[in-house]
């Protein structure tokens, strides 16, 4: 298996608190990655940190090969992003750009960052739009969209660069469980396409189902990471058995 | 007043007509940019500039107009050259206290808009690979600018009416020709219609501006 990522040692504080000390973990290309724990155990921060929207205080970050931070030292700004220009993310908020309709909300990105034409990126659109099953909402402004509709949009945008790592910052924290289903479907159907994810998830069944590997985030480490079969039915570490108890219960 | 004389004065008024939309216009064009450019500053991180920009928001808003356009009109070339020459021309003093004067409150309005724009939409620009240049362009400044509409236009508004005191530096506006209207016929009438053509020039303003927000929502 390819490595696509690598991280070694991650710290991060804010201020006098420390948030991650000493994360490690490899991605290969096709894994689908599980982020799984309680809230504030600083997952979100991972993904953060990985896409230069916040800086780690030490540690490495190499995606395939090239070093964005070694040692807690960044690469020069114009690296970075080259860098981080192979990942693409999804909000829990969306993000989407409310001013611009769907169409131009994907393509504008691609014809800012890589100069394609109007007629190439609209091509482009349509096609990801197709995948994500909105081929009908091409002019529609976002704020006609539903929660779930906006979010399949978000993940064609991220998906129009061509990432070679998509990362989900808790995709469907903000959906109800119809909406969720829906945008789960569509990152289901992008696993199927052997596309390279990390998602910071509440979703046990995605976690279980989807993911080739589960990493158990807690007290600002990775308590356990392991195969989701593994991790569900044998945990090792009692913080995880304890999470999944209660997260079972409310289920 | 007969209606022909209603209409000779009507006319006499808007001699002082092109004035107000040279005023309103070049000022408007100047005024919003550097505005613009004034929040970006306060915005800065190096921070002798910030102070710098927010001490000259706090003076042009904290001072009367009139007394910054006499300033420039009548202070400024009493210190000799090149300010005899720069500032000769009343109408060139109006245009640039005006300016300065009106950049300093978009600068705050645009503070405004700007503070009302989610951290998630520099966050997206970042992760699609945008650049400082293209974030702002592409997407903060039309949300920011949706945002302040309702202010703009307020400050338009207000710009209309504030070219009236141009005539305290002896440029000779509506309000001028009004004057000058009354003391030649002894009526009321004169000002009674510069009354109507403020009113008509600000009826025009709020409806592009209405339509320009309809436009402009999303």
């Amino acid at each position: 298996m390819e490595a696509l990522m690598h991280v070694e040692g991650l710290c991060k504080r804010f201020g006098s608190l420390e948030v991650l000390s000493d994360v490690s973990f490899t991605v290969d290309r096709g894994d689908v990655i599980a982020m799984i724990g309680p809230s504030g155990a600083g997952k979100s921060t991972i993904l953060r940190c990985l896409i230069d929207l916040e800086k780690a205080d030490g540690g490495t970050i190499e995606v395939e090969g090239e070093a964005l931070v070694k040692d807690g030292v960044y690469a020069p700004p114009q690296q970075a992003r080259q860098i981080t220009s192979k990942m693409g993310m999804v909000f829990q908020s969306f993000n989407l750009f409310p001013h611009l309709n769907v169409r131009r909300n994907l393509t504008m990105p691609l014809m800012m960052v890589k100069k394609v034409s109007q007629q190439e990126a609209d091509q482009r659109a349509q096609e990801l739009l197709g995948k994500v099953g909105l081929a009908d909402k091409m002019e529609a402004m976002p704020s006609t969209l539903s929660g779930g509709q906006k979010q399949r949009v978000a993940i064609a945008r991220a998906l129009m660069l061509n990432p070679d790592i998509l990362l989900f910052d808790e995709p469907t924290s903000a959906l109800d469980p119809q909406l969720t289903a829906e945008v789960l479907g569509v990152m289901r159907q992008l696993a199927a396409d052997h596309v390279t994810m990390l998602v910071v998830t509440h979703e046990m069944s995605f976690a279980r189902e989807v993911a080739t590997k589960v990493l158990f985030i807690c007290d600002g480490g990775i308590a356990e990471a392991a195969p989701p079969q593994e991790l569900f039915h044998h945990p090792r570490d009692p913080r995880v058995a304890a999470f999944l108890g209660a997260a079972g219960k409310k289920d | 007043m007969s209606w022909s004389e209603i209409l000779t004065t009507t006319s006499a008024l808007m001699q002082g007509l092109g004035v107000v939309l040279v005023l309103f216009f070049v000022v408007l064009a100047a005024s919003m940019p550097l505005g613009f450019l004034l929040t970006l500053c306060t915005r800065s991180r190096f921070k002798p500039l910030s102070w710098l920009v927010n001490a000259y928001i706090y003076v042009m808003r904290g001072t009367p107009l009139m007394l910054q356009l006499f300033f420039i009109y009548f202070g400024l070339p009493l210190l000799g050259e090149p300010f005899r020459t720069l500032f000769f021309d009343a109408l060139t003093c109006a245009l640039v206290g005006f300016t300065l004067n009106y950049a300093a409150y978009f600068a705050e309005i645009f503070r405004g808009g700007l503070l009302s724009i989610d951290v998630g939409q520099y966050e997206a620009c970042k992760v699609l690979g945008l650049n400082r240049w293209q974030t702002t362009t592409r997407v903060i400044l039309p949300q920011m600018v949706r945002v302040a509409l309702p202010s703009i236009t307020n400050e338009s508004i207000t710009l209309i009416k504030d070219t009236a005191l141009v005539f305290s530096i002896a440029i000779p506006e509506i309000l001028h020709y009004a004057k000058v209207a009354v003391s030649r016929t002894g009526s009321i009438v004169p000002y009674a219609i510069a009354f109507v053509i403020y009113l008509a020039l600000n009826t025009v303003l709020q409806i592009f501006f209405n339509w320009l927000e309809k436009r402009l929502a999303y």
